[in-house]
């Protein structure tokens, strides 16, 4: 009897731990010992959890300093996440379909806030951002990367546009003038069959081939480049299978099939891997962004001042691909308020100045800060400011992903000679317009 | 024998609910999820089973499960047979060889492959181009034909261990003396091997290549980290696939769709495991 007993407390006590456990925790309200003292502070005993990705994490420091700051002004507990970039989607979508997200979070401008919008994760900004007098500050083309269904959801924080860089010892190597880089794609040509050398393992330009989004990213430079986009204006259809668009697949592909100018392992490798490449002084030309020259000084010391910019080759007109991060509030928060004002926070003049006192980048999305901060008299930033004018973002759809899919298989399977470049094309751009509901 | 039945289940209590919570909960909301659909009920299933990629990322799933399984039995027997020995150092060999593969984390090998594997500076590659093998650099990961075979390499090397040890574990297990015996009777190390070894390791044999076939269906760090599933889907599994469609296009009831039929495959060799373990365990 004793014993059963003993059992029957044993087993109360326990789901009693686990339960207590499991429960969602209950913000205390602070208990104000003295009572006599007023707090001034409008968000005082409040706690916003912020989630960070990209490599914009590596800061922690100035991290550090807005968060201190913002606390100091709003009496708020922020409880900050620096995750990083590598598995940093996966953590937000299993935080979203499970309902726990964190209050604001940091999400990449390649499609993902129009994605996160349709699925109902995160809140439309409209009457915030519209109220904001920060709002004309922001670059002008950015806003269409955080509208969905007319309304935007999301604060635009960082931004980068793509375009060549290279290496300028490789090209002085060969009798190539580092500064006039390759203007067209038959310079491109050139400049790349002038740097390849396949038999000492050079190679002229990098293909991004390998199944992630960076294939998708270097085809749109080509795409752009000559004059085409991946979907119509309205979004509803692919147009990338125009005459313009297979030339540019063609010509992007047969770099690596028929010029051999890209290594043999293409179909494995984007721009992370050319980056490496160019370090080692192995790959002369590819796409990057305006993180790729403090990578490469990291990879390579003696690379600093021999990392060339330039707008991207083009051949009808010039183009580049926008990308970037914008913050988010959770459908699921209850400290939207507290959310918008840590956005405001983040993406005030004053917070970026600092921030480029501290960093040579990211790239702010505000004007302001762009005609201000020091740091954009660099050569290589210039080139920033210039691509940035050019640039076209990606379709800001919630099937983005899936298009973006297909266009990597598209050109995986050119470059892997499982297709030519005409059947690939078509069946991309069908598989496209069923993905559009067409 | 009630009141010690009631304390056995209070003691299993804790575990019985964790194991419902993140297993039994999630694996039950994965089927529902997999029935889910605007058509009918087993509309999801219908669409995959017709799907052409299905029918290359199985016959991916049973290539790659095929082979890494098979070389890591072989390698993993011949390895223990030779740790097997009474030598001086045999305890250091043990640890190089069993515990380093299967010690370090699966993306750091799976990095460290890649890397081998590359074309502009990979070590394969390097080995080849100086003693005139080849005369241009092979794309191991970024040739349709190779991708596949090298990630299957690479888990080999990544799995033997395991089973090496379960081998080992069993082969000292075996009586020296009869090993002795067999000596004395004139037996040569093969016939010691064919009609000795083998025979008393059978049972472990069988229940590694299960657990093994089982793990290897559901490995998915390396595939993800050399390849992510290309090119053009040739190193694509089950797994790999069920998180594409789940992570990359938030399509959940296809990614579960996919995940069930993984699950469906695997229970088979599960039930397989079960009914050899519980055999053995009565006789």
């Amino acid at each position: 009897m004793k014993n059963r007993k003993l059992g029957v407390i044993s087993i109360m006590l326990m789901v009693m731990v686990i339960l207590s456990a499991c429960s969602a925790a209950i913000p205390e309200t602070p208990i104000d010992e003295t009572e006599e003292t007023v707090s001034t502070k409008p968000f005082e005993g409040h706690t916003l959890v912020v989630w960070i990705g990209s490599h914009a994490v590596e800061q922690e420091p100035i991290w550090n300093k807005w968060v201190a700051d913002f606390e100091d002004m709003t009496g708020a507990n922020i409880e900050l996440s620096l995750l990083g970039f590598e598995g940093y989607y996966e953590q937000l979508v299993t935080a979203y379909s499970a309902g726990a997200p964190p209050d604001v979070a940091l999400g990449d401008l390649g499609g993902w806030v129009p994605e996160f919008a349709a699925q109902g994760w995160i809140i439309p900004l409209e009457d915030q951002i519209n109220s904001w007098e920060g709002k004309d500050q922001i670059f002008d083309n950015l806003w269409v990367t955080v509208t969905y269904d007319d309304k935007y959801y999301g604060l635009p924080w960082d931004c980068d546009s793509r375009f060549l860089i290279f290496n300028k010892q490789m090209f002085r190597d060969v009798g190539l003038d580092p500064e006039n880089p390759p203007e067209t794609w038959d310079e491109l040509l050139q400049y790349a069959q002038a740097i390849n050398d396949p038999e000492n393992g050079v190679y002229g330009y990098g293909v991004s081939g390998a199944m992630s989004e960076l294939a998708t990213l270097g085809y749109m430079m080509f795409l752009g480049g000559n004059g085409e986009r991946l979907l119509s204006d309205d979004y509803s259809q692919a147009t990338f299978n125009s005459p313009e668009g297979l030339e540019a697949l063609k010509f992007y592909t047969e770099l690596f099939t028929e010029y051999e100018v890209s290594p043999p392992g293409t179909a494995n490798q984007g721009e992370d891997e050319y980056r490496n490449g160019m370090a080692a002084g192995k790959i002369g030309m590819a796409v990057g962004g305006n993180w790729s020259w403090p990578l490469l000084y990291l990879a390579n010391p003696d690379l600093e001042g021999e990392v060339g910019t330039s707008l991207h080759p083009y051949n009808s007109e010039p183009y580049s691909v926008l990308g970037g991060w914008a913050t988010m509030i959770s459908e699921a928060s209850n400290e939207k308020e507290l959310a918008w004002e840590w956005m405001k926070h983040m993406t005030s003049k004053d917070a970026w100045l600092y921030w480029l006192t501290q960093s040579e980048g990211p790239m702010p999305t505000r004007k302001d800060v762009a005609n201000e901060s020091p740091l954009f008299e660099d050569e290589k930033w210039q080139v920033q400011l210039e691509t940035l004018a050019y640039a076209d973002a990606r379709p800001p759809i919630p099937e983005y992903t899936q298009i973006s899919y297909e266009i990597q298989l598209m050109v995986q399977s050119v470059i892997t000679g499982q297709s030519t470049a005409e059947e690939a094309i078509e069946r991309a751009a069908s598989n496209v317009n069923t993905i559009l509901g067409n | 024998m009630k009141r010690t039945g009631l304390t056995a289940y209070v003691y299993m209590l804790p575990y019985v609910i964790i194991v419902v919570c993140l297993i039994i909960f999630p694996f039950i909301w994965n089927v529902s999820l997999s029935f889910e659909s605007d058509n009918s009920f087993l509309s999801n299933y219908q669409e995959k089973f017709s799907d052409i990629i299905f029918g290359k990322v199985f016959s991916n799933t049973l290539i790659w499960t095929f082979f890494s399984v098979f070389f890591q039995l072989i390698i993993g027997l011949n390895i223990a047979i030779l740790l097997n020995q009474k030598i001086k150092g045999i305890a250091l060999f043990r640890a190089l060889i069993l515990i380093l593969p299967w010690a370090i984390p699966d993306i750091v090998a799976a990095i460290a492959w890649k890397w081998m594997y590359n074309d502009l500076y990979g070590v394969f590659n390097d080995i080849l181009l100086r003693f005139n093998i080849i005369n241009r650099p092979i794309a191991w990961l970024g040739n349709i034909s190779l991708a596949m075979p090298s990630i299957i390499v690479a888990n080999i090397w990544k799995g033997f261990a395991m089973s090496a040890m379960f081998y080992l574990a069993a082969l000292q297990s075996i009586n020296n003396e009869i090993i002795e015996a067999a000596k004395v009777d004139g037996a040569n190390n093969f016939a010691i091997y064919r009609h000795l070894l083998l025979p008393h390791l059978q049972p472990t044999i069988i229940s590694t290549v299960i657990l093994t076939i089982i793990f290897t269906i559901n490995y998915f760090p390396l595939i993800f980290s050399m390849t992510g599933g290309g090119p053009y889907h040739s190193t694509d599994t089950l797994v790999t696939w069920s998180y594409q469609l789940g992570f990359r296009f938030l399509k959940f009831n296809e990614s579960a769709t996919v995940s069930t039929i993984n699950f469906l495959f695997i229970l088979i060799f599960s039930i397989a495991y079960s009914y050899i373990f519980f055999r053995k365990e009565k006789v």
